[in-house]
């Protein structure tokens, strides 16, 4: 039929230019991002999540942390995520006048953003706006808890803190607070915060890029790289597929599956994995099936099977080496499921009924193949005879399990989790340990008196009562399971240079990528 | 729906629990719930949210601090724009091939785009966005893996979300295609000498257009509801991503101002497709008139 020859061959046409209209249509676009300010000049950085803010105060809240800090806004001083030692910043120094009284010394001839001066009068308010009931600063209740203190301007480079009780580390807790200036609105939160950083925001189009340049004001040195743009997108996949693209220069939070190649930089990033195991309900109640657990579980074999070369190593306790406390002495758990049989073994001799339901808990996504951990380590302790049943959950379920108060009508729970230290201090991390820890179950009186005596110490006794509580946890109370220190990797282009430091996750100074050429 | 999505949200979870620490104390947690009026009782609450509506004030966002209804407004004409150039796409392209194929039933063009039309309806698309980055941004270098910006950034997601509603309307245009080729009235018009470009503009398609619209309003609810999967993909910040983040943060008053927005453009919608029949079909008119 010739009629319908020619039509098919005009319906064909007509594809072909619906194709050219389509593509022509879409020159009208969302929001027009093209990279006006890219070029040799800028370090692309691709993120997991947008900021939800720059609040400076809630800057210990990771995805906003990661561009604030020590970029557009610094603290008076600052942890060497390598070293672990305070660092000078807006102070120059410091000292303990008193058991309840630090005096700081500020670095004079700084500006804020706005170009009016930084004084003393800026740090006191900049603590007092932190700690205030009325604004709820993310680092209140990440650092300070219920923690007062009284600030005072002495003059404009001498500022003096006093607590009701001692408070040795408070100088390690203050490098948690961003600097504001004293015009910043006492209680309400800023999305755009002016700091005396060596970046200030420039642009913000919500949902699509975040655009921060050098401030030639800056008292320090100048950073290599004019301008940062962020972008974000949460699939791992296309954040390393955008390094590898050339489209970012550095791409955070990879994991094995992302497909980085050669271009993945892994770093220590203060991640422990474990299990809290909830001590008051049975079989756990039985220190014999605690310990059980932790021979049931093959640390190492999960490493060679879901993290291989990843530099992910065997947990020996809930902080990892260089944070003060670890206690380097402490061995792993052997894998030894034998073992951990006989252990079952002597307690149901003893009337524990070591068959009673037990609900593990993990978060959907956590960390890379959180999931096939989990599937593994109920496995083994399937294998070992413990009655397990493994719930995967989105976050704001599992701190059900993971907080008080516990779910406790679900039998016992082995609640695996990540514990991050940031600070470097083993003093963040007593509330897996207490007996009124936030996250502990329960806890053993001779501990409780340990990590209190610990808390009041400084120096080499610190370090000796942290590491003697670790050695007591470990031999004494089993709530926790080590399992694994993890690591985080980055992707970074061929183009710039950059060494992720083990805060690099939660900090990410500009100043320190350069480009490669 | 006010009242469904305003306490269905509120029964998944408390949001001082993923605001806060995890330490965070019970002073804390009581400050939070102060401050963020989440203390109040229910009933309160929904009351002030209605009051809030009457002046278009929908509330500020727990998680980012802005209004509610810019976060939801900034987030729709992106969500909107992608949903539209999909369907008009889609539905060009469905016409033109399903006729297409419709003009020799088994032949075999006919086979050849039946059987891409099953694949494309049914492919996954989180797996169709990801071997197209691969493929065109990576192996290639044509394309930007994701983002949102000049034209080259909408041909993966647009390309990616087209493939199926493409797939099933062109089943639908070519199954009522081939019914309207053997009607009498195309048989009569055969007769009288009009040509088969006639035929099938005239004649055929005008039946075909009610069942293809249909199936067409359908599928573009699903796209202003949000094309989640490419959304998150891609980086495009579209209302999709906006309600699932606003979920899983329990950010209430964001996913409240969403769905407000959403449903009222559904409605929008449907009104605009009520037009059409009446457009498209005479009879659809007059009985409306004699109603």
């Amino acid at each position: 039929m010739n009629g319908s020859r020619a039509l098919r061959a005009q319906l064909l046409l007509g594809a072909a230019s619906i194709l050219v209209i389509g593509t022509s249509l879409t020159s009208c676009s969302v929001s027009n991002t093209d990279s006006g300010t890219a070029g040799k000049s800028a370090v692309r950085i691709v993120l997991e999540v947008e900021p939800p803010t720059l609040e400076p105060c809630d800057a210990s809240y990771t995805a906003t942390g990661v561009v604030v800090r020590s970029n557009i806004t610094q603290p008076l001083l600052e942890r060497n995520a390598t070293s672990g030692d305070l660092e000078p910043l807006l102070a120059t120094s410091w000292d303990q006048t008193t058991p309840t009284e630090w005096t700081f010394k500020l670095r004079s001839g700084v500006n804020f953003q706005d170009g009016s001066p930084f004084t003393a009068e800026d740090a006191a308010f900049s603590i007092d706006r932190a700690l205030s009931r009325e604004i709820n600063c993310n680092v209140k209740g990440e650092i300070f808890g219920d923690e007062t203190m009284k600030t005072e301007a002495v003059d404009d480079t001498t500022l003096v803190v006093t607590t009701p009780d001692p408070d040795p580390v408070l100088p390690l807790k203050l490098s948690f607070i961003e600097v504001v200036p004293s015009s910043t609105s006492p209680d309400k939160k800023v999305r755009e915060p002016i700091g005396t950083g060596p970046f200030e925001v420039t642009s913000w189009s919500a949902g699509t890029k975040l655009v921060l340049s050098s401030w030639s004001g800056y008292w320090g040195e100048q950073p290599a790289f004019k301008t940062a743009e962020y972008q974000w997108r949460s699939e791992g996949t296309v954040r390393a597929q955008m390094v590898k693209s050339g489209e970012a220069d550095i791409a955070t939070r990879l994991g094995p599956a992302d497909g980085i190649g050669d271009l993945g930089e892994d770093y220590p990033n203060n991640e422990t994995t474990g299990l809290i195991l909830n001590g008051t309900l049975p079989p756990f109640t039985d220190i014999r099936v605690r310990q059980a657990v932790n021979y049931a579980i093959d640390k190492q074999g999960i490493i060679d099977s879901l993290y291989p070369d990843s530099g992910i190593e065997v947990a020996t306790q809930i902080v990892r080496e260089g944070i003060i406390g670890h206690n380097d002495d402490l061995e792993p758990w052997p894998y030894d499921p034998e073992k951990a049989k006989q252990l079952i073994a002597e307690a149901k001799a003893d009337g524990v009924p070591v068959d009673a339901p037990i609900t593990m808990t993990g978060r959907i996504a956590e960390w890379p193949n959180v999931a096939q951990m989990a599937q593994a380590v109920q496995g083994e302790l399937l294998a070992v005879g413990l009655n397990v049943k493994l719930k995967m959950l989105e976050t704001s379920q599992q701190i059900l399990y993971q907080v008080r108060p516990f779910v406790l009508d679900e039998g016992a729970t082995a609640v695996m989790i990540s514990h991050g230290n940031q600070a470097g201090d083993a003093g963040f991390s007593t509330q897996y340990m207490t007996s009124d820890g936030a996250l502990s179950t329960f806890g053993d009186d001779e501990l409780d008196r340990l990590i209190h005596s610990a808390e009041r110490a400084t120096g080499d006794e610190r370090q000796k009562l942290y590491a003697e509580a670790f050695a007591y946890e470990h031999e004494h109370v089993v709530q926790f399971a080590p399992l694994l220190h993890m690591v985080g990797e980055m992707g970074v282009a061929k183009t710039v240079l950059y060494k992720p430091t083990p805060a690099s996750g939660d900090e990410m100074h500009l100043a320190d990528i350069t480009p490669a050429s | 729906m006010f009242l469904g999505v305003f306490f269905l949200a509120r029964i998944t979870g408390d949001p001082s629990r993923l605001y806060l620490p995890l330490n965070a104390t019970a002073q804390n947690r009581a400050d939070f719930m102060r401050e963020s009026g989440l203390d109040k009782p229910l009933l309160q609450q929904f009351v002030d949210y209605l009051q809030g509506l009457v002046h278009l004030d929908l509330g500020t966002s727990l998680r980012t601090g802005e209004a509610a209804s810019s976060m939801a407004l900034r987030a729709f004409p992106a969500t909107m724009q992608l949903a539209i150039l999909t369907m008009v796409l889609a539905i060009v392209g469905a016409v033109i091939i399903g006729s297409w194929a419709a003009l020799r039933p088994n032949g075999i063009g006919d086979r050849v785009a039946n059987f891409m039309a099953m694949v494309a309806a049914s492919v996954p698309d989180f797996w169709l966005a990801l071997m197209g980055i691969l493929l065109f941004s990576v192996t290639l270098g044509w394309l930007p893996t994701s983002g949102a910006g000049g034209p080259a950034y909408w041909v993966l997601p647009v390309a990616t979300l087209v493939v199926r509603p493409l797939g099933v309307l062109t089943q639908v245009v070519r199954g009522s295609m081939v019914a309207a080729l053997s009607e009498p009235y195309v048989k009569l018009a055969r007769a009288k000498g009009a040509s088969e470009t006639r035929v099938v503009t005239h004649h055929a398609l005008r039946n075909v257009a009610a069942p293809a619209l249909t199936v067409a309003g359908d599928l573009a609810v699903s796209l202003i509801n949000g094309a989640v999967v490419v959304e998150t993909i891609f980086g495009w910040p579209g209302i999709g991503k906006l309600m699932i983040d606003s979920i899983l943060g329990r950010d209430f008053a964001v996913l409240q101002a969403a769905v407000l927005l959403t449903a009222l453009s559904i409605f929008a919608l449907n009104i605009v497709i009520d037009i059409c029949y009446g457009l498209l079909d005479v009879r659809v008119r007059s009985t409306s008139k004699v109603a």
